[in-house]
């Protein structure tokens, strides 16, 4: 016997939650464009999307946000900080690679530093991910060692009833717990079966990859060169990315006051590793794309321990001139020694 | 022969001679419907050009890559009506010279694509000029004529949602011809000229700044709203600048390589209604 959520119930459940105080949010389209953002009613959500065209981390790194407001007089500096609500938040409906990315970067955003804008919203949410029973010809989960119901990342797994009626519940974390216990009367015991999960064919051999990539020799490698000649060096593979988490910091206002900002920034652009000297030193298109693979598949593994690409196929799929990181890795992965 | 064929045999002459270094053309993509961007060095590669009604990235930026014509040897390229006017504006700013650049013409009308007699920029003529005559007749697209006829508050709200979802990736400038600039107005940070964050005000800067500096530049070849990862419909803000220059100069951007910047020049029998 396993719990089962009930489409028709969502109205219910989306106003318990609310009637609670919790923010809820989902996958919405507006304007041939999807992400998630904050919904009063599950009549608002898109959930006939494979996968948003904007991922999950808008909701816990905004392409920008106010960090601190400054403001220097003749006698002191007043200072004060813009720290994200503790409100707490359900996200209902995202995809096992989404949710996989955001743990992916927990660990980076509590490296060195505890970034406390990333992890308020992190605690403060959860996400109930919904296993995939469809797939499209970029997603790419199964080469990167996750798959189409992947637990990673995420506090409650539905996995979609075959009669497409509604989900069979799976708390995986203590977070994920406490939001299923305000809805425990909508949770029916039943024995339906869970439709079958997305077949999503493996594209390439990670190890291969990754044991090229940790090759110093390769560094310099022509390949480099070719498989990156039609970049055009925009951002969209970056910020389009579940786990890009660059940034930059600008101050908006004047010496006097202004507003500290944090802002996405990305590792395609040639201003993003430009010195006040004028060097550059990843001065080639090449150079960038490089620095993006070998920092998703050698550096951050090297740190963490984990690859920081879950395979969710953005990066191609909403590429302008059709690159990504599924052509890269087949072309090492079939690379000769 | 196909096409496809013909425009092979074409490349593989071109590069087998030496008369070009290079072809830039469109090859297989990760799906059966896309086409990439490929650069063809030998003759023997040129099997891998595709073409055929997916083709229709505008690729006349890629001939600005640094350093690609400064050996002063010529380049093949494929390029639609629109692409031959990108490369005209591009010969006009100084930005390359047409002479060395070979044009592998073609269009495409519904689902079938047609060649296009000539090699050089120049010989396209007639096509564009029959292209500007479509262009003064009908306005671009459907919703352009529901914008003109909206309020300009109304106006001024569709075009702050549509720019609230940008996400300032700078796509629409990577992505096109016309933005040539080395160092970009956005990228300058010693003044910030205009915000960096994606807030509304930075996005109206960035989205507003981009269409001015497109005002008599745009060839309407897509490339931009392709390439916008939001969906914003970037060809109908330059759109209208199109139609803003037809009507006052009759301009039609990139009709030939010695048409005057529409902007940068001044004619004594320029209209001047618009100056107050």
């Amino acid at each position: 016997m396993t719990k089962i959520l009930y489409s028709d119930d969502l109205t219910t459940c989306f106003s318990t939650w609310r009637k609670e105080g919790i923010m809820t949010f989902g996958p919405v389209q507006e304007a041939g464009n999807s992400g998630f953002r904050e919904v009063q009613d599950e009549k608002e959500l898109d959930m006939n999307l494979i996968l948003t065209s904007r991922t999950l981390k808008e909701l816990f790194f905004p392409r920008t946000e106010p960090m601190l407001s400054y403001s220097i007089g003749k006698q002191q500096i007043e200072t004060s900080e813009f720290l994200p609500s503790e409100k707490p938040c359900i996200i209902f409906g995202a995809r096992p690679c989404d949710a996989a990315g955001m743990a992916m970067d927990d660990e980076l955003f509590n490296w060195d530093y505890r970034d406390e804008y990333w992890f308020r919203r992190r605690s403060r949410s959860v996400i109930m991910t919904i296993a995939c029973s469809t797939s499209d010809d970029f997603c790419m989960c199964t080469s990167l060692g996750l798959g189409p119901d992947s637990a990673k990342g995420s506090d409650v797994l539905l996995r979609p009833l075959a009669s497409g009626k509604g989900w069979l519940v799976e708390e995986l974390t203590e977070k994920g717990d406490k939001a299923l216990q305000s809805i425990a009367s909508l949770l029916k015991e039943g024995t339906e079966e869970a439709a079958p999960t997305a077949e999503v064919p493996v594209l390439f051999d990670l190890e291969a990859c990754t044991t090229w990539l940790a090759d110093p020799e390769n560094f310099e490698s022509h390949f480099w060169k070719e498989i990156s000649e039609r970049c055009i060096g925009c951002g969209t593979c970056t910020y389009l990315c579940p786990t890009c988490h660059c940034f930059d910091i600008q101050d908006e206002g004047d010496t006097y006051e202004g507003i500290r900002r944090k802002n996405w920034d990305s590792c395609s652009f040639q201003l993003f590793t430009m010195h006040t000297s004028g060097h550059n030193p990843r001065n080639t298109q090449s150079a960038r794309w490089r620095q993006r693979i070998m920092h998703k598949f050698n550096y951050f593994s090297l740190k963490f321990s984990v690859n920081s690409c879950t395979g969710c196929g953005r990066c191609t799929r909403e590429c302008p001139v059709d690159m990504g990181v599924r052509e890269t890795l087949q072309a090492i992965s079939t690379l000769q020694k | 022969m196909s096409i496809q064929e013909q425009y092979r045999s074409r490349a593989k002459e071109l590069l087998g001679e030496g008369s070009v270094k290079m072809v830039i053309g469109y090859g297989v993509g990760t799906t059966a419907t896309r086409r990439r961007p490929i650069f063809i060095t030998s003759p023997d590669e040129t099997d891998r050009l595709v073409l055929d009604a997916s083709c229709r990235t505008n690729l006349a930026g890629y001939l600005l890559r640094e350093g690609l014509l400064a050996d002063q040897k010529s380049i093949a390229v494929f390029l639609l009506p629109d692409g031959v006017r990108a490369l005209n504006i591009l010969a006009a700013e100084s930005q390359l010279a047409t002479a060395q650049i070979v044009v592998l013409g073609f269009e495409i009308k519904g689902e079938e694509v047609k060649p296009l007699e000539g090699t050089a920029a120049g010989d396209f003529s007639a096509i564009i000029a029959e292209r500007k005559e479509q262009r003064k007749a009908q306005p671009s697209h459907e919703m352009a004529v529901k914008l003109e006829e909206m309020t300009p508050a109304e106006r001024f709200a569709f075009w702050e949602k549509e720019f609230s979802r940008c996400i300032k990736c700078y796509a629409c400038r990577a992505a096109c011809p016309m933005c040539w600039c080395r160092r970009c107005v956005v990228d300058n940070n010693q003044p910030q000229w205009v915000n960096t964050s994606s807030h509304t005000l930075g996005n109206l800067e960035w989205n507003l700044v981009r269409a001015f500096h497109l005002a008599g530049r745009c060839v309407e070849c897509g490339n931009c709203s392709e390439a916008c990862p939001v969906n914003i419909p970037l060809h109908l803000l330059n759109g209208r600048m199109t139609d803003e220059v037809l009507t006052a100069f009759d301009h039609y951007p990139g009709a030939d390589e010695q048409q005057e910047p529409v902007l940068a020049s001044f004619r004594k029998d320029d209209p001047e209604t618009f100056i107050l």
